[in-house]
Formats: C-alpha cells, sequence, structure tokens
C-alpha cells in the first residue's frame, strides 16, 4: 500500500547559499566563488547538496509529526543534479507500507536533484 | 573551527582507508538548529535537533579532518542512520575516516564516514558521504 502526502516547497538564494556557508565552515569555491564556479564543469554557483535535502527532512517531519526523525531511521540520498541560486525546490513524499519514506525532489524545470529512500524503525 | 583552514590540499593519492580523524568536538546550538528545522530563511525553535543538522556537522567534521574543504569536491551520495534524538544546545564529538576510495568511470570517488556522538558518548547519527575528489590517482591539488 503506498500513500502520497502533500509536500514542501524551497526558494534557494545566494543568501541561502552563504549563510549555510557560514553555518557549515563548507566554502567551497563551487558555492561562493561566481568566477571560480563559472570555470568549473557546472558553468555557475551551485548550492551545497544537503540545501536541497532540507525539503526532504521538512517534509519527512512534518509528516511524522517530530522534531528529530526518530532512534531507528536509515536515510539514504543522491545527489541527481545541481540546484543553483533561483531555483524552486519541492519535495513530495510516498509512504510505501508504512516502513519506507519515498522521495524526489524537483526544481522547477522538473529536474530531479535529489532522491531519497528513508526506512522508518520496525522496518 | 576558525583555527581550520578554509580549503584543503589534500590529494586523493594522499586519503588513507580506515585511519580514524578526531573525535572533534562541536556544539549543536539552539540558533543553528532553528536555521536548519524551517524553511530556508525562516527559522523555526526546536526542541531537538533536526535531521538537517547532521549533514553540517558532517561537514564540519570533514573540514577538520581534511584541514579544509576540497575544493571543487562534488557530493554524489549521502546516508544518515539516526540511532538517538540529540536536544538542542547539546556538545557532540565527531570522528571521521576514508572507508572507500576507487575511481569509478574516470571519475574519483571516496567515501568519508562519520560517527557522531553525544557528550555521554553515546551514538547519535552515523552515515558518510561519497564525493566526486577534486583529484584522481596522481593528481596533484589546484594551487
Amino acid at each position: 500500500m503506498s500513500a502520497d502526502f502533500g509536500g514542501v516547497r524551497d526558494v534557494v538564494t545566494q543568501d541561502a547559499i552563504d549563510a549555510y556557508a557560514e553555518l557549515s565552515g563548507d566554502f567551497n569555491p563551487l558555492h561562493v566563488d561566481p568566477r571560480a564556479a563559472a570555470a568549473s564543469e557546472f558553468g555557475g554557483i551551485i548550492a551545497h547538496g544537503p540545501i536541497a535535502l532540507q525539503a526532504f527532512f521538512r517534509a519527512a517531519t512534518g509528516r511524522l509529526g517530530v522534531e528529530a526523525l526518530p532512534a531507528g531511521t536509515a536515510v539514504k540520498v543522491t545527489y541527481r543534479a545541481p540546484t543553483r541560486p533561483g531555483d524552486t525546490i519541492g519535495c513530495e513524499l510516498r509512504q510505501e507500507d508504512g516502513t519506507e519514506l519515498l522521495a524526489e525532489c524537483v526544481k522547477q524545470d522538473g529536474t530531479v536533484v535529489v532522491s531519497v529512500r528513508a526506512t522508518l524503525p520496525g522496518a | 573551527m576558525s583555527d581550520t583552514p578554509v580549503l584543503s590540499n589534500v590529494t586523493y593519492d594522499e586519503l588513507v582507508t580506515g585511519a580514524r580523524m578526531g573525535p572533534y568536538a562541536e556544539h549543536v546550538s539552539a540558533a543553528a538548529a532553528a536555521q536548519l528545522a524551517g524553511a530556508i530563511g525562516e527559522p523555526v525553535a526546536v526542541s531537538d535537533a533536526p535531521p538537517a543538522v547532521f549533514p553540517v556537522l558532517f561537514l564540519k567534521g570533514l573540514r577538520r579532518a581534511m584541514g579544509g574543504i576540497p575544493p571543487g569536491s562534488v557530493l554524489a551520495k549521502q546516508e544518515l542512520e539516526f540511532h538517538a534524538v540529540l536536544p538542542v544546545d547539546s556538545d557532540v564529538a565527531i570522528t571521521v575516516w576514508v572507508g572507500d576510495k576507487q575511481v569509478r568511470r574516470e571519475r574519483p570517488f571516496v567515501t568519508i564516514e562519520f560517527d557522531v556522538r553525544s557528550a555521554q558518548d553515546k551514538q547519535v547519527v552515523t552515515g558518510r558521504k561519497v564525493i566526486v575528489w577534486p583529484t584522481g590517482p596522481g593528481q596533484e591539488a589546484a594551487a
């Protein structure tokens, strides 16, 4: 049995990327240096991967009605495409048999940026 | 972490699998947790650390273990196992090690393992990041 639940949306800005760099200490030039990022294979600034993952975490904790994921939860994430300043990231959850949360975080043009499979305790 | 350089010059060849680095002490503040609990730019006060805190702790551990963040590195995969709930305003200890390194499809992939423990030495979160390293075998780090 599976069920679909409402998702969440996040708008990624350069200010948000800069704030994440301050918070995490990750000042990789791909995230904060426009000139270096432009010369990279990405052709411009990309966000830290976990910024796109934040939409999943917010959707999952909202779905479960908790602040923290419960002990025994395991989360597997594949980063499939870069997120850039100005992108809107949407994350829709699907629950399979009450034991797994599946999600794809998608940006405004339909590109999947993050795929997630979370196994809940008791699975 | 202010004494840790911003960027690392550790090359793929210099990475040694299995050698434990740390533990590195970090603090999970209520303000940081709030910033990571809500929508981007919309903090929400919480009493327990939201899951988004842990990728941040992984990055802090990576920077301290590698003497900076490898410039040009790209995150490909990430896994997290949640073992216990962590209240905000807690101290944690992060141990870091290289779990695996291999070249696939001509790209150097490095798996970095993390073990985050509470001040009481209780395992809170374990996990790993698979990173496309900015240098491959036989390559020098960028100046």
